[in-house]
């Protein structure tokens, strides 16, 4: 029986890892972002379309939708909508995308205290700002 | 005794100066001042502060309250009054007699020649009033007149005197062997007894005797007669050599040397007295009952470095509990206590800044006991700029059946300066909030920008101003509220 030497177990783990990340990293590169070709707020989706988009919602609604819409969409992947009322980060929901498109939508509860200048940020996995969808609450 | 030594022993170098310094100043006065009726009113006036302070402490209100206004009104009386003795020690072209000269009034007179000149005016039927001044100053008797500074001598005094001359009327005034003024007026004597003979200048020359110690030789036009007025009596001369025995007991060279001996007594004896009444007011001042007191004072912050802002403080002010004598506690001003905080190095973000006793500045003689804090958290920013989103903020409530489908906003991003870490997480600047009541159709608004108390700063001023163009259009279906 033959062993291979220590130092030459460490070259091979290695070489093995580099193999690793290089793959990783093409495969990385070979997958594009979903392309987002729609995205709005509105008051809520009826056919998976969205009802009476806007940029002022009265707090009286209730609820606000943002709804996006991304095609294509080439594997299973996550992108993200983060909540902003003025600078601060209230929500961050989490959708999960299908191929070949996907439309998605995440909401937000609406409270007296919400009244005033509101954005939604669109991001994929890598944070890469997709679209900013900004909009007010308002009486 | 210890306490003397104590307090000696604890003087600062400035105390020192300061306390000689003042005592020189109140000297200057006296020395500028003295033989003018000026220092005897001021005597009045401290008399008067003594017992406006006895009478205070023995609880003497009306009484109290009378010595302070006469006191306050005999500093304005003082100025009116004295003017002319005022203005002539301010208007002294010498500066050096003005800072640490020392009049001698009394120098060596040539006695043989005036003696001789007197009978020389004699003769020649000449008028003639010659004014020897002593120890006194003559400033607030003597009234105009025409500097003169001629050296004395009989041909000079005669041609003074002289029909023809211009200034032969009023006196002449001779301070040792000078000449220096001539037709000067002389206050009239209002006395009722005086002979009948006695004309204007034998009235002028009675009345300067009654103000002061000088001596004044007249001779008459009319009669030729020498009289010498001094000490409040008439001397009526008819020998040369009583005129000259009488001058030399006031004038001559021993006269003068003990007049002297005296003048150097007396000046010695005024240094002593301001020393010592500035060293009293100076140890009122400084040891009088220790007092603690506690003063509130904002923290200056300093050298800043460019660009750099401060945002923050975890303490604007500093506590500082101080002693020293009640008067100075008391009398210390808003300004003249301050703490001063050096922030060259301080760096972005939160500095820990230490106050120690050299950043506090305090009047002489208080003391610092306490600094509460004894530290700050000062939290400074770099100024930088940056470029953010223009998002209009609407409020109120849009006429029912109606939605804002879009709104865009012109210029859609402006330059904004402010901190570092006030602009790090920041992306949108938000407008002025926009009424919704009154839209009922699209269009255009313009607003400025909600900077509010903020520190940030448009990179241009002149231009905070933004117009919204909107978008309106009917619901497609009927309004639902979450209440209904």
């Amino acid at each position: 029986m033959t062993y291979m030497k220590p130092h030459r177990i460490k070259h091979f783990f290695l070489l093995a890892l580099g193999m690793a990340v290089m793959l990783t990293a093409h495969a990385d590169a070979q997958a594009p972002p979903p392309t987002l070709v729609y995205g709005t707020m509105c008051e809520s989706i009826d056919n998976f379309h969205p009802v009476d988009p806007a940029v002022v919602f009265s707090i009286s609604k209730g609820e606000i939708i943002c709804f996006t819409t991304f095609d294509p969409v080439l594997e299973k992947t996550n992108v993200f909508h983060k909540w902003y009322k003025r600078e601060q980060l209230i929500s961050r929901a989490r959708l999960t995308l299908q191929p070949p498109k996907w439309s998605s939508f995440s909401s937000m509860q609406l409270r007296k205290a919400d009244k005033g200048p509101w954005r939604v940020e669109i991001t994929d996995t890598n944070d890469n700002l997709l679209q900013t969808l900004r909009f007010s609450i308002s009486d | 005794m210890d306490t003397f030594l104590n307090i000696v022993s604890g003087l600062r170098w400035q105390d020192y100066l300061d306390i000689v310094f003042n005592s020189y100043v109140l000297f200057r006065l006296y020395v500028l001042f003295r033989g003018t009726n000026v220092i005897r009113v001021l005597l009045v006036i401290c008399l008067l502060w003594v017992i406006q302070k006895i009478s205070l402490g023995m609880g003497l209100i009306i009484t109290s309250w009378a010595m302070q206004g006469i006191i306050t009104v005999a500093g304005l009386v003082i100025i009116i009054v004295f003017r002319n003795e005022i203005s002539g020690v301010l208007q002294t072209k010498n500066l050096k007699s003005f800072l640490w000269g020392i009049p001698r009034y009394q120098l060596q007179t040539p006695v043989s020649i005036i003696v001789e000149s007197a009978y020389d005016l004699t003769r020649k039927k000449l008028g003639a009033l010659i004014v020897l001044p002593m120890k006194q100053n003559l400033r607030s008797s003597v009234q105009g007149g025409v500097a003169w500074q001629g050296k004395l001598s009989r041909e000079m005094l005669v041609s003074i005197f002289w029909h023809d001359n211009p200034v032969h009327d009023g006196a002449a005034i001779i301070q040792g062997n000078r000449i220096t003024k001539v037709s000067a007026i002389l206050p009239l004597s209002k006395r009722q007894d005086l002979p009948s003979y006695f004309g204007t200048r034998h009235r002028a020359a009675m009345g300067l005797v009654e103000q002061t110690d000088a001596l004044v030789l007249v001779v008459s036009e009319e009669t030729g007669r020498i009289s010498l007025f001094m000490e409040n009596r008439v001397y009526d001369i008819n020998d040369s050599h009583v005129l000259t025995k009488l001058l030399d007991d006031h004038l001559s060279e021993e006269a003068t040397r003990t007049g002297l001996r005296h003048e150097t007594v007396e000046l010695a004896a005024a240094a002593m007295i301001s020393l010592f009444s500035v060293t009293g007011l100076w140890l009122s001042f400084s040891s009088g009952v220790e007092t603690l007191a506690t003063r509130e004072v904002p923290i200056e912050f300093m050298n800043l470095k460019q660009k750099m802002e401060i945002i923050g403080s975890s303490s604007n002010s500093v506590k500082l509990v101080i002693s020293g004598a009640k008067p100075l506690i008391q009398a210390i001003g808003q300004d003249q206590v301050k703490v001063k905080l050096d922030i060259s190095k301080a760096v972005t973000g939160a500095n820990a800044m230490g106050i120690q006793r050299e950043n506090i500045l305090l009047p002489p003689g208080i003391q610092l006991k306490q600094i509460e804090p004894s530290e700050v958290e000062v939290t400074v920013d770099e100024t930088v700029q940056k470029q953010l989103m223009v998002q209009p903020t609407w409020t109120g409530r849009l006429k029912q059946g109606l939605i804002i489908v879009s709104a865009k906003a012109i210029p859609e991003t402006v330059v904004v300066r402010g901190g570092s870490m006030g602009l790090k997480d920041r992306t949108t600047l938000f407008t002025e909030p926009i009424r919704l009541d009154k839209i009922t159709q699209s269009g255009r608004i313009s607003t400025g920008f909600a900077l509010g108390k903020s520190n940030l700063q448009l990179q241009d001023h002149n231009k905070n101003n933004v117009t919204i163009y909107y978008e309106i259009k009917q619901r497609s279906t009927p309004e639902k509220t979450s209440e209904g």
